[in-house]
């Protein structure tokens, strides 16, 4: 690998990456545990997210408060999440201070102490955030296009279900730490000002050891219906619609992106112009490509007044449809310098730097660098653009809504 | 490499700063207005955000379409915002496009405001409104913002009420335009890859002949007391409570203090309310932070809980903002502290994120302060100066008002 980039495996199945950032103080670390929502225990959905909570409530030497407080020390910004796939736990800070605290993170992934009190209280805050979704129907939708669109696990909520955290048990959630807490394909990235020697090392003490096996694979189902009515007293009706793509790994994905940015990239791009700025249906509407292993899909949203949602939801599937015939050179080309500049820009991040080697290194099992992007983004002619296009019209479209009164959704 | 900072004013009086980083990979750059909800008459209330939507539909040169297109072409990264105080539209790109971005920004600032546009954009602004209507944490802000400032003009909504924005029209917005947006109001600022002396070039070329405005500002006196609300709304699910509170201005040096002293009450990791409410789910959410305004500064706590622990909740806030006075620790002041410093350094490398920090810091006090700068006076701060603020500033008198499911 070049001077600027840094890949490690052990043997024990983790890999290690690293991105040296010229000119920055910080460094952001981001660890990916093979341990998301899609591996929750099939009648205890939500046992991630109330362990990602658990986690910090007391690991190694340090008790709750001890752990919060050493962390705080520190001054790292963090964050912890339940993903599909991965349970992913992300810090920044100056660049010492990341690596200092990666024993601290080894604690929590290897040896936290999953108290019983610790339990109560993160199994009643993931009851309060599922409760909470119901106030926020914007983010309800997506939540339930997600369960409706993917094959079962994949699109499970994150957030769990009502009923089975409310039967979740310690017991549960410690024989789900024990089962999917191991190192076989656990990623940490970390970009920044940073030693690649000193970090290798500094991996090797706390996690050399850590043992385990990799869990079996996930047995996939069908999702139910793909068109879905909540009922919702709300003020704006909230639109979800999503339809299959293409895998990050084909080669016609930086055809895919490019044509994705046309239709939702900046404000000059399809629905901006055709939903918002022509017809005034929406503020918020926006669409994009989302990413599950083995799954690609365009995702979109609108968010409009009750009695132009039909409308809206016509609109949008026509929009969908007529990209598919193809777009102009000028679509393109604002497309391409909109994706780029993206791109470069990223490489002001030491966060953004590492999610994204992480993520690579999931999808596609190699660290892809900020110019190799750029060379492929600028690489793609307008024919592969349209041919990609023509080829991958939008198949079966899944669409939720969630307002007072359903909507047609043929199309 | 250091960042360095210059500033030049135009001979029609629009101030030029500009804070450059050799090794940022863009340019940032904003056009900050020192207008907002606060400057409006009750009869035009949310004129200052409309006018904001109504700034990207083209100048005379240019159609809505134009101006979509042409921030694409640059690839720019682009947005505005309004707030009480401030009017700021920006445009992150690659330093090759600074030219374009500079010439586009003051095109977007000379708006020709056309009927149709007017019209059209009323719409999404009505769909905007509409959507905050489905989100309780921003209702609760602003019936909270509204009983905290009374009849002070801090009390406006930003977006205005949606009957106000049916009724306004095209000549009110563009007589508020003429009085609000101009040099003497407003900064440009610029971030990043910057060469300055072009930058003041550009900026002399493209803005240099518009005229000085001499838009002052009310200060009334803010009339505190300590009032109370309780909204209901029977399809909720939560509850949802927000106090607000006197605190530091923008202009008050305690404000880095308070800053310190919000981390230390309310973050959302380590703080007093995560140990008293989140960490026991008493409440899910428990937020205490510091807002400063122009001549005046409000801290805020806000608490999302269950409808039945929601009095709980409240007495257990109340009680630890009281404690806190008499039992403030050193250890939890250096680890608030510790997590400051690393943010500032952590937006320091983002140029939009410095292009915020200094246009506001511009636009309230006529000053630019340098990273090191706050990381000095974040060293200084002392248990001994927060205790200080809370004499100071005691949390009182509080104006709270919840929003939840229950009879009101």
């Amino acid at each position: 690998m070049s001077e600027r980039y840094f890949q490690h495996s052990y043997s024990n199945g983790l890999t290690l990456l690293g991105e040296k950032m010229p000119g920055m103080q910080s460094a952001a670390m981001t660890l990916l545990v093979p341990a998301g929502a899609a591996s929750d225990p099939p009648e205890a959905s939500g046992a991630g997210a109330v362990l990602s909570d658990l986690l910090f409530r007391g690991a190694g030497p340090r008790d709750s408060r001890q752990l919060t407080d050493y962390l705080d020390s520190l001054g790292l910004q963090r964050s912890s999440n339940v993903g599909v796939h991965h349970m992913r736990f992300s810090c920044a800070a100056v660049a010492d201070k990341v690596v200092e605290a990666l024993g601290a993170y080894a604690d929590v992934v290897r040896r936290p102490h999953l108290p019983e009190d610790g339990f109560r209280a993160a199994r009643e805050l993931a009851l309060a955030a599922l409760a909470g979704l119901e106030d926020e129907p914007r983010q309800k939708v997506m939540v339930l296009l997600r369960e409706r669109h993917f094959p079962w696990p994949l699109g499970r909520n994150t957030m769990g279900r009502k009923q089975e955290l409310e039967n979740l048990t310690l017991e549960c959630c410690r024989a789900h730490f024990g089962r999917m807490f191991q190192p076989r394909g656990t990623i940490l990235a970390v970009a920044g000002n940073i030693d690649f020697a000193r970090l290798r090392d500094e991996v090797e003490r706390h996690f050399g050891d850590w043992t385990g096996q990799e869990p079996a694979a996930l047995e996939l189902r069908p999702p139910p219906g793909r068109f879905h009515h909540e009922q919702h007293a709300s003020e704006q009706t909230h639109i979800g619609l999503a339809y299959p793509s293409i895998e990050e790994t084909h080669p016609d994905y930086y055809a895919m992106r490019l044509a994705v940015e046309a239709l939702g990239g900046g404000m000059s791009a399809r629905l901006f112009t055709e939903i918002r700025e022509k017809r005034a249906l929406v503020y918020n509407v926006w669409a994009g490509y989302s990413s599950l292993k083995g799954y690609g899909s365009i995702m979109g949203y609108a968010g409009t007044s009750n009695d132009r949602a039909q409308a809206t939801l016509d609109t949008f599937i026509v929009e969908l449809h007529r990209l598919a015939e193809g777009i102009a050179a000028d679509e393109l080309e604002r497309a391409r310098i909109g994706l780029k500049a993206s791109t470069i820009m990223q490489g002001e991040s030491t966060s953004a730097r590492a999610g994204a080697i992480a993520h690579d290194f999931f999808m596609r099992g190699r660290i892809r660098t900020l110019d190799e992007i750029k060379n492929a983004i600028d690489a793609v002619s307008l024919d592969q653009v349209n041919d990609y296009l023509r080829r991958n019209r939008p198949g079966e479209m899944t669409i939720v809504t969630v307002g007072p009164t359903p909507l047609r959704m043929g199309g | 490499m250091p960042l360095t900072f210059q500033h030049q004013q135009l001979a029609n009086g629009l101030d030029v700063i500009a804070e450059a980083n050799a090794d940022a990979h863009s340019i940032a750059i904003g056009m900050f207005v020192n207008t907002g909800s606060r400057d409006e008459e009750p009869a035009i209330n949310g004129v200052s955000h409309f006018l904001e939507h109504m700034m990207f539909k083209g100048s005379e040169k240019y159609t809505w379409q134009d101006v979509n297109r042409i921030f694409d072409e640059m690839g720019a990264r682009y947005n505005a915002f309004t707030s009480q105080e401030m009017t700021a539209y920006y445009a992150n790109v690659l330093p090759e496009f600074t030219q374009r971005a500079t010439e586009h920004l003051a095109h977007l600032l000379r708006p020709a405001i056309r009927q149709e546009d007017f019209d059209t954009e009323k719409k999404v602004i009505l769909e905007e409104i509409a959507m905050y209507l489905d989100d309780p944490g921003h209702r609760v802000y602003e019936q909270a913002m509204a009983e905290h400032f009374g009849e002070h003009p801090l009390s406006q909504s930003v977006l205005g009420a949606a009957q106000r924005i049916r009724e306004l029209t095209r000549q009110q917005m563009q007589e508020y335009f003429a009085r609000r947006y101009g040099p003497g109001n407003m900064a440009v600022v610029a971030t990043g890859r910057v060469d300055f002396p072009a930058f003041v070039e550009l900026v002399e070329r493209y803005c240099g002949r518009w005229p000085r405005v001499d838009a002052p500002r009310r200060y009334p006196q803010p009339a505190y007391a300590p009032r109370r609300k309780s909204l209901s709304d029977p399809k909720l699910n939560r509850h949802y409570i927000m106090g607000f509170t006197p605190g530091p201005s923008a202009q008050d040096e305690r404000r880095f203090a308070a800053r310190v002293l919000s981390d230390v009450i309310g973050d959302s990791e380590g703080s007093r309310f995560y140990w008293a409410l989140v960490d026991k789910a008493i409440a899910e959410d428990a937020d205490f932070g510091f807002y400063p305004h122009d001549r005046c500064g409000s801290y805020y706590l806000s608490l999302t809980t269950d409808p039945d622990r929601a009095h709980e909740a409240m007495q257990i806030a109340l009680s630890e903002l009281e404690k806190v006075k008499s039992d403030l620790n050193d250890d939890e002041v250096e680890r608030a502290k510790n997590k400051i410093a690393s943010s500032i350094v952590l937006q320091g490398e983002i140029p939009l994120g410095r292009m915020r920090a200094i246009g506001g810091q511009w636009l309230y006090n006529r000053e630019y302060r340098s990273l090191e700068q706050d990381m000095a006076t974040l060293r200084a701060i002392t248990p001994q100066s927060l205790r200080d603020l809370m004499r100071e500033f005691p949390f009182e008198p509080m104006t709270i008002v919840e929003l939840g499911p229950g009879k009101a």
